[in-house]
C-alpha cells in the first residue's frame, strides 16, 4: 500500500446551524488524482477550506508525511506545501501573467525592486512545465478562460506544492480545453504530485482519477478505487435515500399563465458574468399553480433565464406571454407591474437591504400599495407584521434591522417582499441555500401554498431532492438550453443528472 | 419589567418602541455638542457672542449652505453626491446678475432662467453619472472646474450693484433674521417631508443601501439619480442667487469652498458615504455646528486661514469615528 501523503483524521466542523463535518477521515496519496464528490453542502468545500487553512477545524488530526500538523491560516499550508485552485477566479485581469502568477512573491534584487527579467523566465518555465504556450507578459484579462485557469494552476504550481487541490476546475471550459487540462493533470500526477479533484460531473471523475471519495451530509459515504465502482453507485451514495419519488403533492392546476417561445440571447453580446451569452431557444409553459422546479449544473443558464424573464437581462429573440398577452419586459420594473416576482440567488446582494427594517424590506417591490404620495407606515408595519406572523419569522419586531436575522430568516423576509404583491409568476432561484431544515422544510411548505392559491412558481434548485419534491414538471438545463422537461412521475435524480451533464444525446 | 416578560416569553423579547428618541443618536449627540459649544462660548465671551446680533448674523450666514446640504443629503442617502455645488452656487449667481444688469431682463424673468440653468448644471452631472457612468467624484470634480470657469467667464470678478427690486428680495427681515434664514427653513422642511415620508423620495433610501436590490425591486435608480443631482443643481442655482440678492452683488467665487463645508456638515449630520443613511433634519444640524464653529473662531478673533483647516479637521474626525465605529459593527459574532 502506498504511503499517506496527507491524511487527516475524525475532521469536525460545525458552522452556526450546520454540521459541516462529522468526524471526516480520509488519506491523499503521492502521484494520485483523488476524486472527492457530493451534491451541494455535502461538506467538500468545507474540507478543502481546512486543508487550505482558510478555515480551522473544530477538531482534526492531519498527518503530512507522517507528522503531525497544524494548519493555523493560508501561507501554513503553503509551507507545508498545500496549494488550492478555488473555482472562483483569483487573477488581476489588468496584470500579466507572470505578475499574476508570482503575484506578492515576485523575485526581488536590490532595494526591493521587482527583477523583471527572473520573473520573466520563471514565468516562463513554469508555464512550459505545463506546456503551455502563452507569453508571460500578456495581460490575464486578455485569455481564454481555459488559458486563464492554467494561469491559475501555475500560481498554485510556483509555491511549488506536494498536494494541489482542484476544485471544480472544468466549470468554464469547453469539451477541448478540458482535454488539454487532463493532459496537464495526468503530467503533473505522473510527476509525484498528489492532486485532490473535486467535480460534479461524474463521467470526468472516472477519466482521471485513481480513487474517488463521496461525502455527504458531511460524513463519508464510502472511498473506492475508480475502477470497482460505478457512476450509479457514487449517485447513490452521494443521494443517499431510497431514490423512490417522495409522494407527490397534488395541486390543483388552471390554464398556461406563463409562455416562453424561443427565447435566446442576443447573438452579439459579448458581456461578462451573468450577461454574457448563453441562453438558446428556450420554450416551455407554466400554469396557474403549477410549480415548475429547474435543475442543472452550475452555468447551465438558469440564473440567466430567470434575470432575462424578469427584465434584468438584456433579452434576444423570443417571445413572453402572460396569460395569453406578449408582454414586453425590458425592466424589472416592467416584469414587477406585469406580476412577475423573482426571489434572487444571492439575498444578500440582489435580494435584500441589509440595514433597513424588516417592514422596509417587506414593502420594497410594492411601495406603492401604501401610498402613491405620502407612505402610510403603520399600515406599512401592520402588513409587515401579518407577513411577520404568517411566514413565522422570528425577528425582535418589523422594526428589526434585517442584518441581524439568521439566514432562514433573511430569506423568508426577502420571500415576503414579493409575496407582497401577490405575483401571477414567482421564480425563485436556490430558494433554500444556506438555510437551515427547519426553515428549508418552511419555505417549501410556503411554495406549494403559493401555488395552491394559483401562482404560477419557477423554482432553480441545484439541490435534487428539493427539485424532486417541489416540481410538478421538471426542466433540466444544460448549456443554456432546455435539455428536458420530465413529469414528476417519469424524474429520478438519476434521470436528471443524466440530462445535465449528459454530452451526447444516447441514453 | 416582569409585565414585558410575562407579555413576551419569547427569547427575542422586543425592546419597547412606545418611547422612541426624537432623532438618531448622531444627530442627538450632535445637538449635545452645539449646546455645550454655545454655553461654554457664552460664558468665555458674553458680549461678543451670546448678543442677539450675533444669533442672527450666525443664522444668515448658515441659510445658504443650509439649502445646499438638503440636497446634498438627498444625493448622499442615494449613495452619491456632487462637489460642483460650489462652482454651480457661484455660477448661477453670476448668470443671474448679468441677465439682469447686462442682459436687462426683468428680475423675475432672470430668477427663472437661473432656476433652470441651476438645475440644468445638476442634470448634467447627473448625466455623467448615470448614463455615461463615471464615478461622481471624477465626474463632478470635473464640472466643478468648467462651472467655476463658466461664473468667471460671464462675470469676470464679480457683477456690481444688481437691481435693488432683486436686492429686496433676500435683504427683508423678519422677526429680525434675513429672508435668507426663512428660505432655508422652508426648503429644509420641505425636503425633511419629502426625504422622510413620500413614496418617490423614499425610493432613495432603499437606492443607496443596496442599489442592486432596488433595481431588482423595481425601483428605476439610474431615474433616481439623475432626478437627485437636477435638485441638488436647482438648491445650489437658488442658493447662488439669494446669495448675490443679499450683497446686491455676483461674486464669481462666492461658492468656493461650500462643497467642503456642506458634504462635512452632511457627514457630521449622519450621512453615510455609502448611503442609504441620514435625515434633512440633521443636514441642517451638520451646518449649524459648523457654522456654530466659524462662529466661535470669528468672536475669538482667530484668523479666518483657520476656518478652513478646523472643518477639514472636523470631517477627518467624524469620517475615522464611522470608519471606528463601522469596523466593530463588522466584527463576526455581531453578523
Amino acid at each position: 500500500m502506498t504511503s499517506a501523503l496527507l491524511e487527516v483524521r475524525n475532521v469536525q466542523k460545525r458552522f452556526p446551524g450546520v454540521h459541516a463535518l462529522r468526524g471526516v477521515s480520509l488519506d491523499f496519496r503521492a502521484g494520485e488524482v483523488h476524486a472527492l464528490v457530493g451534491e451541494n453542502g455535502a461538506g467538500k468545500s468545507t474540507l478543502m477550506h481546512i486543508l487550505a487553512g482558510v478555515h480551522q477545524p473544530d477538531e482534526a488530526d492531519i498527518f503530512l508525511g507522517g507528522h503531525l500538523v497544524t494548519i493555523t491560516d493560508e501561507q501554513a499550508a503553503q509551507r507545508l506545501g498545500v496549494a488550492i485552485v478555488y473555482q472562483e477566479r483569483s487573477l488581476f485581469d489588468l496584470l500579466s501573467v507572470a505578475e499574476n502568477i508570482f503575484s506578492g512573491r515576485q523575485p526581488v534584487g536590490r532595494w526591493d525592486k521587482i527583477d523583471r527579467q527572473r520573473l520573466l523566465d520563471d514565468a516562463r518555465r513554469l508555464l512550459a512545465d505545463l506546456d503551455v504556450e502563452l507569453d508571460p507578459r500578456t495581460p490575464v484579462g486578455d485569455l481564454s478562460p481555459a488559458l486563464q485557469q492554467m494561469v491559475e494552476i501555475a500560481k498554485a504550481l510556483s509555491l511549488q506544492p506536494r498536494l494541489l487541490i482542484l476544485d471544480e476546475p472544468t466549470a468554464a471550459l469547453i469539451e477541448a480545453e478540458k482535454t488539454a487540462l487532463f493532459r496537464v493533470i495526468e503530467r503533473l500526477r505522473r510527476s509525484g504530485l498528489g492532486i485532490i479533484y473535486i467535480s460534479h460531473r461524474l463521467e470526468e471523475i472516472f477519466e482521471i482519477a485513481q480513487r474517488v471519495t463521496v461525502l455527504r451530509d458531511g460524513e463519508i459515504q464510502g472511498t473506492f478505487r475508480i475502477e470497482d465502482t460505478s457512476p450509479a453507485e457514487l449517485v447513490r451514495r452521494m443521494v443517499g435515500r431510497d431514490l423512490a419519488a417522495t409522494a407527490a403533492p397534488t395541486s390543483v392546476q388552471g390554464p398556461v399563465r406563463l409562455e416562453v417561445r424561443h427565447l435566446s440571447d442576443p447573438v452579439s453580446g459579448t458581456g461578462a458574468g451573468p450577461f454574457r451569452p448563453l441562453l438558446a431557444d428556450i420554450s416551455f409553459t407554466l400554469r396557474r399553480g403549477e410549480i415548475l422546479a429547474w435543475a442543472g449544473l452550475s452555468g447551465a443558464g438558469r440564473t440567466e433565464l430567470a434575470l432575462s424573464l424578469f427584465g434584468a437581462r438584456p433579452r434576444g429573440a423570443g417571445t413572453i406571454l402572460l396569460d395569453g398577452e406578449p408582454r414586453s419586459i425590458a425592466s424589472p420594473a416592467d416584469a414587477i407591474a406585469a406580476g412577475m416576482g423573482y426571489l434572487s440567488e444571492d439575498r444578500k446582494e440582489l435580494g435584500l437591504f441589509l440595514d433597513m427594517t424588516v417592514a422596509e424590506n417587506v414593502a420594497a417591490a410594492g411601495l406603492g400599495r401604501f401610498g402613491d404620495w405620502r407612505l402610510d407606515d403603520a399600515r406599512r408595519d401592520g402588513v409587515a407584521a401579518d407577513f411577520r406572523r404568517r411566514l413565522r419569522i422570528a425577528s425582535p419586531g418589523v422594526d428589526a434591522i434585517v442584518r441581524g436575522l439568521s439566514g432562514g430568516n433573511q430569506q423568508k423576509v426577502a420571500l415576503a417582499k414579493w409575496l407582497l404583491i401577490a405575483p401571477k409568476v414567482l421564480i425563485v432561484d436556490e430558494p433554500t441555500r444556506g438555510v437551515d431544515v427547519g426553515a428549508k422544510a418552511e419555505m417549501h411548505a410556503l411554495m406549494r401554498d403559493l401555488a395552491r392559491e394559483g401562482t404560477a412558481v419557477m423554482v432553480i434548485s441545484s439541490d435534487l431532492p428539493e427539485v424532486l419534491a417541489l416540481g410538478d414538471r421538471i426542466a433540466v438545463m444544460r448549456e443554456g438550453r432546455v435539455a428536458a422537461v420530465l413529469d414528476r412521475a417519469q424524474a429520478s435524480e438519476e434521470g436528471i443528472m443524466n440530462h445535465a451533464s449528459r454530452r451526447d444525446p444516447a441514453s | 419589567m416582569t409585565e414585558m416578560t410575562a407579555a413576551a416569553p419569547s427569547t427575542l423579547a422586543p425592546p419597547s418602541r412606545r418611547w422612541r428618541l426624537p432623532g438618531s443618536p448622531r444627530e442627538l449627540g450632535l445637538v449635545g455638542l452645539i449646546v455645550v459649544t454655545c454655553v461654554v462660548a457664552a460664558a468665555i465671551y458674553p458680549r461678543s457672542f451670546a448678543t442677539f446680533a450675533n444669533f442672527s448674523a450666525v443664522m444668515r450666514n448658515l441659510a445658504l449652505d443650509g439649502i445646499l446640504a438638503s440636497g446634498m443629503m438627498l444625493l448622499f442617502v442615494g449613495g452619491m453626491f456632487d462637489l460642483s455645488v460650489g462652482a454651480t452656487f457661484s455660477m448661477v449667481g453670476v448668470l443671474t446678475g448679468w441677465l439682469m444688469k447686462v442682459g436687462g431682463l426683468p428680475v423675475p424673468v432672470a430668477i427663472a432662467i437661473g432656476l433652470a440653468a441651476g438645475t440644468l448644471a445638476g442634470l448634467v452631472n447627473g448625466t455623467i453619472a448615470t448614463k455615461v457612468r463615471v464615478n461622481p467624484l471624477i465626474g463632478t470634480l470635473a464640472t466643478m472646474g468648467i462651472y467655476r470657469g463658466v461664473a468667471v467667464l460671464i462675470g469676470g470678478p464679480g457683477i456690481n450693484f444688481l437691481p435693488p427690486s432683486f436686492s429686496r428680495l433676500a435683504q427683508t427681515s423678519l422677526f429680525g433674521i434675513q429672508a435668507p434664514f426663512w428660505l432655508m427653513l422652508a426648503v429644509v422642511a420641505a425636503f425633511q417631508y419629502l426625504l422622510a415620508h413620500t413614496r418617490f423620495f423614499r425610493q432613495y433610501y432603499y437606492i443607496g443601501n443596496n442599489a442592486k436590490a432596488a433595481q431588482l425591486s423595481g425601483i428605476n435608480v439610474q431615474r433616481l439619480h439623475l432626478i437627485g443631482f437636477g435638485i441638488m443643481g436647482f438648491l445650489a442655482g437658488l442658493a447662488g442667487m439669494t446669495f448675490a440678492a443679499r450683497i446686491g452683488t455676483s461674486v464669481s467665487i462666492a461658492g468656493d469652498g461650500a462643497e467642503l463645508r456642506v458634504i462635512t456638515a452632511v457627514i457630521l449630520g449622519g450621512a453615510s458615504l455609502t448611503g442609504g443613511r441620514g435625515s434633512v433634519v440633521g443636514s441642517l444640524i451638520g451646518v449649524v455646528f459648523i457654522a456654530l464653529i466659524n462662529n466661535v473662531l470669528i468672536v475669538a478673533s482667530v484668523s479666518s486661514y483657520w476656518q478652513s483647516i478646523i472643518i477639514g479637521v472636523v470631517l477627518v474626525l467624524a469620517v475615522a469615528m464611522d470608519a471606528i465605529v463601522g469596523r466593530r459593527s463588522l466584527r463576526p459574532g455581531n453578523a
